[in-house]
């Protein structure tokens, strides 16, 4: 057996919840059986033997799995955490019966409040996995009523130490700014309670109203108002010095904030996100899960009946990134990361320097005082991710 | 040579826009037995797709048809359609000079309108006969006995024996053939005599050079031929003549009374212009066809390459478009806000309208159009005088004496109902009406007389808006008049942009100021900061408006490696800064330039 160093994230996804959040545009549904569970995760061994076997899906994507070693798994939703651990256990047999996985993989799964206890973590914990990933969103109870969660800050708070507890070394927690009705006060103390846990690392995400969502439907109907923008980004300034504020203990805190929306503690940067900045490869595995491998973009049907159906096709849609494709991908991916990207990476990536397309958009995004050159490359200054949209437009 | 004319019938047809012409037209080809009906496209004689999408039609076309007539004998049509619209008066009005009659028809649920009216009585300038038809007669509310009252009062013909018709139907078609037939005098001229030709259309065909539309008064002509062009006095070998049927098909010869066409290697269509007499160069005739004129721009605007257009492709297609519309006018300008283009003559704005959606969807061409403007004399101290068609070319107001602008006579016709508020955008837009005539007991012409920048600045619209669609409108050119007025300047972040300067009345100088400020700031997007927006006078401020400064642009969580989604966004957010334009440190959408223009309800 040829062995290779060419790394693979594998991204698996449990489209089920117990209930649908009012802001969510993600693939998931809540009304399900302890049966459907059973028979989406039965699906999910087959695709995930599909990849072992080389075999043909009808959509025609062959990978050579033998070429690769997995060192991320990430469990994401949906409500991971929802369904029962044996299930979990089973995947992950799975995966390690079919794919070479590196000894150190980080291995991820979201959970939501409410939905696990000490025993699943610690089930989680006996099938390997070693990342805890739980959707906070807010410590404020009123707020979190507001946008449908159907947890406490108390749950969070319990669920949070009996990770611990379970022996969870590497934890994450999602909270969101932004939402209507929350003041810079109740953003203020939610993150700094979260910090006060000293998770490893943080995401703090800006609410943005989607499209076909309640909160959309709400805001046309003007029963929402939107923050003001200024607001909003006081909302993250204030995150931002928060991370950089000396921890009670005197000590600098050692959190990095590596991209526009997480921090983490230097060694705990979530390997399989970086991933998804870094144009590196990783395939999806599930319901209307995103691939990119060997330059080529694919993703799994979003019917669910068509998805379960055995030897149908899974993959309804494709697409081989041209040269342009994988440099503005490169580029607006890569400027997601606070170091930006480096300009040895991009030629020695692309065969040309970076002022051969872009010369013109970087002097005049310098000027503007959007971006900054940080030696080896460029990235967003404070302003550029403000206007981050504005920023990364111009490389596509 | 024998001749065939007494059993050729030549006739256009009249209408208004949507009375049914081109459907019409296709009934007409279909029951001659021209085209089966499966072959035929929808309204067969309207061959441009900007003219299909519209409804009207703007270059003329003309058929051969064949019809075996009640009285057994076989009879050549020639049917010769007119555009149909106010900036093409005088290229209907040699169309018309082609025929010995004409169809008029008139919506048995709409009546006469203005412009049919126009057009009736140039067809009653060139003495052709006229048979009134009305169309639509299936519709629920038609009402034909009124409709022909109408034609009687307004245009003083008999039409107790018009044929009531339904085109779309496919009703009552062969009354009209018969009509035609039997009212419609068969065209004279000695075929042996001098030769003497109208050119009353022309266009450019890539592999024969310009193809002359025309009809034969006296003589003939063939391949071989020499011939003379009267007016332009250039002299061409015939290479080819023949007719449409509806394809072209080559004959030996075109004679007395005949319609078709002539090719005689012509590079471009200005060297055959409308109207122009076709004759024997080595033995002509001693007087050329009456009517002919050369044929002015009345309304200017810029046409610049937008952001990333080449300025070449824009020429190449500018000259393109000459090459087939004598009109059409262009040349070099350069603007500091704009840089290099072109400035354009229209006949009027539906001209300029045409113009510039070809250049889009033909020619696929990114463009910017500045504000049109009309041709203003100013008379400067010194008492010479300039022609100035680009606001920006206006002379230091230190040397001018006075500047004149052009009037035009307007003929509005409304339904009665309307009077009140068509007489008050008429004053808002410094109309002096002349007088007001009740043509039937529910319809009026309103005689005005009014400067030429009103009417094609957002006068259509109004029009149209405020009557419902019923307004129509025709007008000519008057005489210049001295008036007072002021170059409005607009101002984005302090710096001039000249392609938004306009030559305005004193009076109108602070409401279309505002109006361009408010305007302008719902359509410049947030930039990092604030853009203050400026109308002025000369050094004088009379409106601002500020864009404020952006604090949020934020690309959202990625969710789970779907970069394309969020690819997607940003591609859309691209598209939308190549439609931008910067001026100085501000970027313009290229919808600002036409926003400005357009007549809105509530100002």
């Amino acid at each position: 057996m040829m062995t290779t160093n060419r790394k693979l994230g594998l991204y698996i996804h449990i489209p089920f919840c117990l209930s649908k959040c009012l802001y969510c545009d993600f693939l998931s549904f809540s009304g399900f059986s302890d049966e459907d569970q059973s028979r989406y995760v039965q699906s999910l061994l087959m695709e995930l033997d599909w990849y072992r076997d080389g075999r043909e899906k009808a959509g025609g994507i062959t990978i050579d799995i033998l070429d690769y070693e997995v060192d991320s798994i990430f469990i994401g939703g949906g409500t991971p955490s929802l369904i029962s651990a044996e299930l979990i256990e089973k995947l992950l047999n799975k995966i390690h019966e079919n794919f070479s996985v590196d000894q150190d993989c980080e291995i991820t799964i979201e959970a939501n409040p409410k939905t696990i206890d000490r025993h699943k973590l610690k089930a989680y914990r006996e099938v390997g996995i070693n990342r805890l990933s739980i959707g906070a969103q807010s410590l404020n109870p009123g707020l979190l009523d507001f946008i449908g969660r159907v947890h406490t800050p108390e749950e969070f708070l319990k669920n949070y130490e009996e990770a611990r507890a379970a022996g969870f070394e590497n934890i994450n927690v999602d909270i969101m700014f932004g939402i209507p009705g929350q003041s810079l006060e109740i953003w203020s103390d939610t993150f700094q309670r979260v910090l006060d846990l000293a998770p490893q690392h943080i995401s703090f995400y800006g609410l943005k109203i989607e499209e076909g969502t309640p909160f959309q439907l709400m805001k046309q109907n003007n029963e929402l108002v939107e923050l003001s923008d200024d607001l909003d980004r006081k909302m993250y300034a204030l995150a931002l010095s928060k991370l950089r504020e000396p921890k009670l203990n005197g000590q600098c805190s050692n959190y990095d904030h590596y991209e526009l929306s997480n921090a983490a503690e230097t060694k705990f940067h979530c390997r399989h996100n970086l991933k998804y900045w870094s144009m590196d490869e990783y395939l999806g595995i599930g319901l209307g899960a995103h691939s990119y491998i060997n330059q080529e973009r694919f993703s799994v049907t979003r019917d669910i009946a068509r998805y379960q159906k055995n030897n149908a096709s899974h993959i309804d849609w494709r697409h081989t990134n041209s040269k342009e494709d994988e440099i503005s991908e490169f580029i607006f991916t890569g400027m997601r990361k606070i170091e930006g990207i480096s300009f040895q990476n991009y030629e020695a990536r692309f065969g040309e320097p970076i002022s051969r397309r872009y010369k013109n958009q970087v002097s005049k995004l310098l000027r503007g005082g959007l971006i900054e050159l940080t030696g080896t490359g460029m990235k967003l200054t404070l302003l550029g991710i403000d206007l981050s949209n504005y920023v990364l437009s111009e490389f596509v | 040579m024998e001749s065939n004319q007494k059993y050729m019938r030549n006739f256009s047809i009249i209408a208004h826009i949507d009375h049914g012409k081109s459907t019409l037209a296709d009934r007409i080809i279909e029951t001659t037995g021209l085209v089966s009906h499966r072959e035929m496209k929808e309204q067969y004689l309207d061959n441009m797709d900007l003219e299909r999408e519209r409804g009207i039609t703007i270059k003329l076309q003309t058929t051969r048809l064949s019809y075996k007539a009640k009285d057994g004998h076989d009879y050549t049509f020639n049917l010769i359609d007119t555009p149909g619209h106010v900036d093409f008066t005088y290229e209907v009005s040699r169309s018309l000079a082609a025929c010995e009659g004409a169809l008029l028809i008139v919506d048995a649920t709409q009546g006469v309108e203005a412009q049919t009216l126009a057009n009736v009585y140039l067809a009653l300038d060139e003495n052709l006969e006229i048979i009134p038809v009305i169309n639509k007669i299936d519709l629920g509310s038609a009402r034909p006995e009124e409709v022909k009252q109408e034609i009687e009062e307004i245009i003083g013909i008999d039409a107790s024996e018009a044929p009531l018709i339904s085109a779309k139907e496919g009703l009552n078609i062969e009354a009209v053939l018969e009509a035609i037939v039997e009212k419609i005098p068969a065209p004279k001229g000695d075929i042996n005599g001098k030769l003497k030709a109208l050119i009353f259309d022309a266009y450019y065909d890539n592999y024969r050079g310009v193809v002359i539309y025309t009809r034969i008064f006296n003589g003939h002509v063939a391949k071989g031929d020499i011939v003379l062009m009267m007016n332009t006095k250039k002299k061409y070998e015939v290479t080819e003549v023949g007719v449409y049927s509806p394809g072209p098909i080559p004959v030996d010869m075109l004679m007395a009374g005949d319609v078709g066409y002539i090719c005689a290697s012509i590079k471009q269509v200005a060297d055959a212009r409308v109207g122009d007499t076709i004759t024997m160069a080595a033995n002509p005739t001693e007087h050329a066809l009456p009517g002919y004129k050369k044929v002015q721009p009345m309304v200017y605007c810029g046409i610049y390459p937008s952001e990333g257009e080449k300025y070449e492709n824009v020429k190449d297609a500018l000259e393109k478009l000459q090459v087939n519309d004598a009109a059409f006018h262009f040349e070099p300008e350069t603007s500091t806000a704009l840089g290099f283009g072109y400035r354009c003559g229209f006949l009027g704005l539906l001209h300029m309208e045409i113009i510039v959606e070809r250049l889009e969807r033909e020619f696929d061409l990114g463009i910017i159009t500045t504000s049109p403007s009309v041709i203003y004399k100013v008379v400067l101290n010194d008492g010479s005088i300039q022609m100035i068609q680009n606001p920006s070319n206006l002379p230091p107001l230190t040397e001018i004496d006075h500047i004149e602008e052009p009037i035009v006579k307007a003929n509005i016709m409304i339904p009665n109902d309307y009077v009140g508020s068509i007489m008050e955008i008429c004053q808002e837009r410094r109309g002096v009406m002349k007088h007001m005539e009740y043509i039937t007991s529910t319809r009026v012409v309103l005689h005005y007389e009014m400067p030429l920048n009103e009417v094609i600045y957002d006068f259509f619209d109004a029009l149209k808006s405020k009557t419902r669609g019923y307004g129509s409108l025709d007008y000519e050119f008057l005489h210049y008049e001295k008036s007072n007025l002021v170059k409005l300047d607009i101002l984005l972040n302090r710096d001039l942009v000249d392609a938004f300067s306009m030559i305005v009345h004193e009076s109108k100088a602070y409401s279309r100021g505002r109006f361009v400020c408010e305007k302008l700031k719902d359509i410049i997007p947030m930039h990092q900061f604030e853009v203050p927006i400026q109308a002025s006078v000369g050094a004088k401020v009379i409106a601002r408006e500020t864009v404020r400064a952006l604090r949020k642009d934020v690309l959202a969580k990625c969710y789970g490696g779907d970069i394309t989604r969020k690819k997607k966004l940003l591609e859309k957010q691209k598209k939308g800064k190549k439609r931008m334009r910067q001026f100085g440190s501000v970027e313009v959408p290229q919808e600002a330039f036409t926003a400005v223009l357009k007549y809105d309800d509530n100002k």
